[in-house]
């Protein structure tokens, strides 16, 4: 018990480290402000110009959003009946374990010219980009079920649709939220670099901006809530896991299923 | 016609929990070769009967208990269960038990002896007060509420075997229930099946590896040999009952072990 209060403390002592280093390596002149502008300096660079960071994150909150409904449900989906079915499994995984291996960024440029430099270029390339390793887990994470469940479920007399609904999917549930927390995660990285590279909103693109300029504690402040985006993403993740999927806790199916799907969505596979 | 159909429908209740099965094959179709995995297999089950089938690995013996509960189609031959041909899964009269592992992880105990009820829409109350009564008859009463990763590998099987006879059906097939626990819980549980059994009054066949627990469990014992399975001895259990710990270095008991493992070592 001691042991777990003192590695929360500890965990936060290394957070407020961090942050005082932050303030004050620049203050004492030990980092040039243009490599690291201070927090404070940080801070109020971004509360001057709440307004256009407010709409900037506005635009790319919508373009986050809306990627992860394509990737995540098209994921899921095409996964179950990718891991159900033997089929479409032969033909469409090798394609999808080649495709992972490309580094799909080099993607963007064709999709700004097919889409343009507004919001649906990004929404599209965050999509297929946080869409692959969804897909795969969920595939995975099919195919892990124990054949003994579905038995045992057959044996009390399931029908096809109550075996998927009361054995299929709560059984794929663990690997699914580890796949969407990886595919969600890949889909803020999605819409932030595309933002940086090709486009005329959002907080990728301020970053990018201001950096040509040499504005660094703008950059910094986009860079900070880049961050409070991806750590609320994992607050919305770590709290739908607790709600759904109760049933992981210490058993095989827990920690264990995490760790394959993360090995299913490795490029080799 | 009017008393012949009389008769046909009053055959099933008159013979509940009897099996017959006659002449049954399975041949499996690979891509190289057919594989007969059983042959020719005729037994008949009593009513209420405890009836073990051991055999070496690879007999079919856990196939033959497949096509019993109706998981399997048979590609020739008839298995009759209270009178009926059994084409598919019947949880009215068959309750199966397999090995480790097929509870539900994400439901509670009760949840999982409830699940078959729920799958015919069985009102929830009802639901609950059969599966209460059910976990009270193999030794679980309050632990209902617990996911079965806080069970141990004992009360897991007690609760898959409160799920196999929730429905009340007058058959339970048990494949290797006991195979995953230790030494000691298998002694127990062992115990503890004779005496849900004498409780209820079900029919059982039970499928096992271990020789011992064939004879301490079984009023019948049936031999299989090696692929292709076939029946080679079906042997009566005399042993008074309630069995008891010493029987087990008893005569009557080496005897019986003995002639059972002499077919095995034959066939394997």
């Amino acid at each position: 018990m001691s042991a777990r209060i003192s590695a929360k403390t500890l965990r936060y002592l290394i957070v407020i480290g961090l942050i005082a280093l932050w303030e004050g390596l620049p203050r004492a002149g030990l980092i040039p402000e243009l490599f690291l502008p201070s927090l404070s300096s940080t801070l109020i660079a971004g509360w001057t110009d709440a307004g256009e960071y407010g709409h900037a994150l506005a635009v790319t909150l919508y373009e986050v959003v809306v990627s992860m409904a394509f990737a995540c449900g098209g994921g899921i989906l095409l996964g179950a009946i990718v891991g159900s079915l033997p089929r479409p499994r032969i033909l469409i995984m090798p394609m999808v374990s080649s495709l992972y291996a490309v580094p799909l960024v080099i993607l963007y440029p064709v999709f700004t010219v097919w889409l343009g430099i507004g919001s649906e270029s990004k929404i599209a390339f965050a999509s297929i980009y946080g869409f692959l390793p969804t897909m795969l887990a969920t595939a995975a994470g099919i195919q892990t079920i124990d054949p003994q469940l579905l038995l045992a479920a057959r044996s009390m007399g399931a029908t096809l649709s109550q075996r998927l609904v009361r054995v299929i999917i709560p059984a794929a549930i663990p690997t699914v939220l580890s796949g969407l927390r990886v595919g969600g995660a890949l889909v803020i990285v999605g819409v932030v670099v595309s933002e940086m590279l090709i486009s005329s909103a959002g907080i990728g693109y301020l970053i990018s901006r201001y950096r040509t300029i040499l504005d660094s504690p703008h950059v910094f402040a986009g860079v900070l809530l880049v961050l409070f985006l991806a750590i609320g993403f994992n607050a919305v993740i770590r709290w739908i896991e607790g709600k759904a999927a109760i049933w992981q806790t210490g058993t095989r199916t827990g920690q264990a299923n995490d760790e394959i799907a993360v090995n299913a969505m490795q490029p080799a596979t | 016609m009017q008393p012949l159909a009389n008769v046909t429908q009053l055959k099933p209740a008159a013979r509940a929990g009897a099996i017959e099965v006659k002449n049954v094959g399975q041949v499996f179709k690979t891509r190289s070769q057919d594989v007969v995995a059983l042959e020719d297999v005729s037994l008949e089950v009593k009513p209420g009967r405890f009836v073990v089938l051991v055999g070496p690995s690879g007999c079919g013996k856990s196939t033959l208990l497949m096509m019993m509960a109706g998981l399997r189609q048979q590609t020739a031959g008839t298995i009759t269960i209270s009178g009926a041909p059994i084409l598919q899964p019947d949880p009215d009269r068959v309750g199966v038990v397999f090995q480790e592992a097929s509870l539900f992880p994400w439901l509670t105990a009760e949840d999982n002896v409830e699940f078959p009820l729920a799958l015919r829409g069985v009102p929830k109350a009802e639901r609950r007060a059969k599966a209460q009564d059910a976990l009270k008859l193999v030794g679980l009463d309050g632990f209902g509420r617990r996911h079965p990763h806080e069970l141990s590998g004992g009360m897991k099987q007690r609760v898959s075997i409160a799920r196999g006879l929730v429905q009340d059906p007058p058959v339970l097939l048990m494949d290797e229930p006991f195979a995953a626990l230790d030494e000691q819980t298998r002694m127990t549980m062992g115990d503890e099946l004779l005496r849900i059994w004498a409780a209820t009054g079900k029919t059982v066949v039970f499928v096992t590896h271990s020789l011992t627990e064939a004879v301490y469990l079984a009023d019948e014992v049936i031999v299989m040999s090696a692929r292709p399975g076939r029946i080679v001895d079906h042997l009566q259990v005399q042993l008074p009952r309630p069995r008891t710990y010493e029987m087990l270095s008893g005569d009557a008991f080496g005897t019986l072990r003995d002639r059972i493992w002499r077919h095995i070592r034959k066939s394997a």
